[in-house]
């Protein structure tokens, strides 16, 4: 694949779609915006713009240095999203894995703890069958977890709270299957402070998430869009 | 031997993984019934099935689904209708923990709290606006402490002669003109309200703080109490603060810059807004802040954990203590002797 494909429109999956350097999904709600994002049509399928300074999936997908389509679930998969904040990245998750009354059959069990996100949230599951917010801590995994029967092959994390390495550690323990992918967005402030500078930190999880049996595959530094902040994507290996 | 339970069924299955019995709910999953089930769950508690199951075979130990320490077993997972009834009844549970959410008096606190701030800012603006104003056709009116009636005043003139008559003031030569003073008056009239309406607030956030913070309402009084338990983010979040970040909830700005500057640390928050301290001399008001909070941090774990309420009579020793400090330290010490 050809590298800084400025202007190139480009297909990541049936419904995401990379036009230069924007992200586009196709809208499962057609003629509503979720956040405000743009509307537009590209040959009569309505598509909504993923604003990457919203949402750290979307500025990872932008930023990665391999190709973005390796971040996305699988459509029409079971997916788990810890820490679904006010539904942006969600909403195009659910784009990507359920579409227009869920065709694909997809499922996205998301757990936030704020009641204010969780209000946002079901508004949104309201229009888009599929979606399931949960409201719950997303440390307390017995609380929800009955509702993951089996496990995932995708997984991502934004909690933004201090031991949110070691919570992720424990949910791809938990929730990701072998060869699983899990994404851990990380905020350097939100560890605790160590005396160690933001690449140290940043190094620590990656051997510690290593360590946990999964491989880090990539990386990706979020500059730009969210500061101070790292997506990791690991890999579960097999047998851990 | 394992016992296996989610929200819908319960299974035993030996050491090798193999299914020995199971028990299935049978039933067309009623929505409420599904929220009774998850709920019992997530309280830790086990479903009827897994009851039936754990007495007819005492010797299995019984797990929740996704335990780590369960073995793999064709364990009789929900089918697909199943789970999507389960989705439902999460989803119905989540709008009802939002709804919930409502009667979270911490939230109430906070908002209440912001409000009467905002509000306060707002009235005092405009406060202040009023009497410039009216000063400006009337350079020779005193209000004195009297300035939180002059809204009431205005508001009730009609128009400037009978308001410099009230205020014993002479007219001037120019005054405003009819739409200028009709404006004026009705700004008088919002200045009034505002103040009725910033009263009511103080009033909601007492009534409400006294409930949910009796101790430290009685200590503190119960518009600082709310503050400072609004500030940590919850009643439960402030009873877990050391005292030592109670004294300087507020002063987060001072605070880092001290972490950061080596700058002298503040002495004290919200907390100083009490008389103990803002009416004490200057050298002694870090030792009152201190011992200030170091109670407060009590006041607020008996809150926290609903223990018996403090009453007067608990507040007088802190006075007296306070009192101790104000006896032992007359004067300012000279930091040459220490």
């Amino acid at each position: 694949m050809a590298k800084n494909n400025r202007g190139r429109k480009e297909d990541l999956s049936w419904a995401v779609r990379k036009d230069g350097r924007a992200l586009w999904t196709i809208n499962a709600n057609p003629r509503s915006s979720v956040y405000g994002e743009s509307l537009r049509r590209f040959s009569g399928v309505e598509y909504r713009r993923w604003d990457p300074s919203r949402s750290k999936l979307g500025a990872a997908m932008i930023r990665t240095k391999r190709n973005p389509a390796l971040l996305l679930p699988y459509e029409g998969d079971t997916i788990l999203y810890l820490g679904a904040g006010h539904g942006t990245s969600v909403s195009h998750l659910h784009d990507h894995l359920c579409g227009q009354d869920n065709h694909q059959g997809g499922r996205l069990v998301c757990v936030d703890l704020a009641p204010r996100c969780l209000r946002d949230l079901t508004h949104l599951a309201d229009s888009r069958p599929g979606l399931i917010p949960v409201l719950g801590d997303a440390r307390k995994f017995s609380a929800w977890g009955v509702l993951m029967p089996r496990k995932v092959r995708w997984l991502f994390q934004d909690v933004s709270q201090a031991g949110q390495v070691e919570i992720f550690i424990k949910a791809a323990n938990r929730f990701l299957a072998d060869d699983g992918i899990g994404l851990l967005s990380l905020k350097a402030a939100s560890e605790r402070w160590t005396g160690d500078d933001e690449a140290q930190v940043f190094a620590n999880v990656a051997t510690a998430l290593e360590q946990a049996g999964l491989t880090v595959e990539e990386s990706i530094d979020l500059a730009g869009f969210e500061d101070n902040h790292m997506l990791f994507e690991g890999r579960k290996e097999e047998n851990s | 031997m394992w016992l296996w339970y989610d929200w819908r069924a319960a299974a035993v299955a030996d050491d090798n993984g193999n299914i020995v019995d199971e028990e299935i709910w049978d039933g067309h999953y009623p929505e409420h019934a599904i929220i009774e089930r998850l709920q019992i769950i997530a309280k830790g508690g086990m479903i009827s099935e897994a009851k039936v199951l754990a007495e007819r075979f005492p010797e299995a130990t019984v797990l929740l689904h996704g335990e780590e320490k369960l073995p793999d077993a064709d364990w009789p997972f929900p089918d697909d209708e199943a789970q999507a009834s389960a989705d439902a009844a999460a989803i119905s549970m989540s709008k009802l923990g939002v709804a919930m959410a409502a009667g979270d008096p911490d939230k109430r606190l906070e908002y209440l709290v912001r409000a009467s701030d905002e509000m306060r800012t707002a009235h005092l603006t405009m406060e202040a606006r009023l009497v410039e104003w009216v000063v400006l056709f009337l350079p020779d009116a005193r209000f004195g402490a009297d300035r939180s009636a002059l809204g009431k005043t205005v508001s009730e003139s009609d128009d400037l002669q009978m308001l410099a008559k009230k205020l014993d003031a002479e007219l001037p030569p120019v005054g405003p003109s009819k739409s200028e003073w009709k404006a004026l008056r009705e700004f008088g009239e919002g200045v009034s309200t505002f103040r009725g309406r910033l009263d009511r607030l103080e009033n909601a956030v007492r009534t409400l703080a006294t409930e949910h913070l009796p101790s430290n309402s009685m200590l503190i009084g119960p518009l600082l109490a709310a503050r400072l338990c609004v500030e940590a983010h919850g009643r439960m979040r402030f009873a877990r603060l050391p005292s030592g970040t109670v004294q300087v909830l507020g002063a987060e700005k001072a605070f880092f810059n001290h972490l950061k500057t080596g700058a002298p640390p503040p002495k004290h928050g919200h907390i100083f807004m009490h008389p103990w301290i803002s009416r004490s001399p200057k050298w002694i008001r870090g030792k009152i802040s201190r011992t200030l909070a170091s109670k407060i941090s009590i006041a607020a774990k008996i809150d926290a954990f609903e223990g018996t309420p403090w009453t007067e009579a608990d507040v007088e020793l802190v006075e007296l203590r306070i009192e101790e400090i104000r006896k032992n330290f007359p004067t300012p010490q000279s930091r040459l002797n220490r």
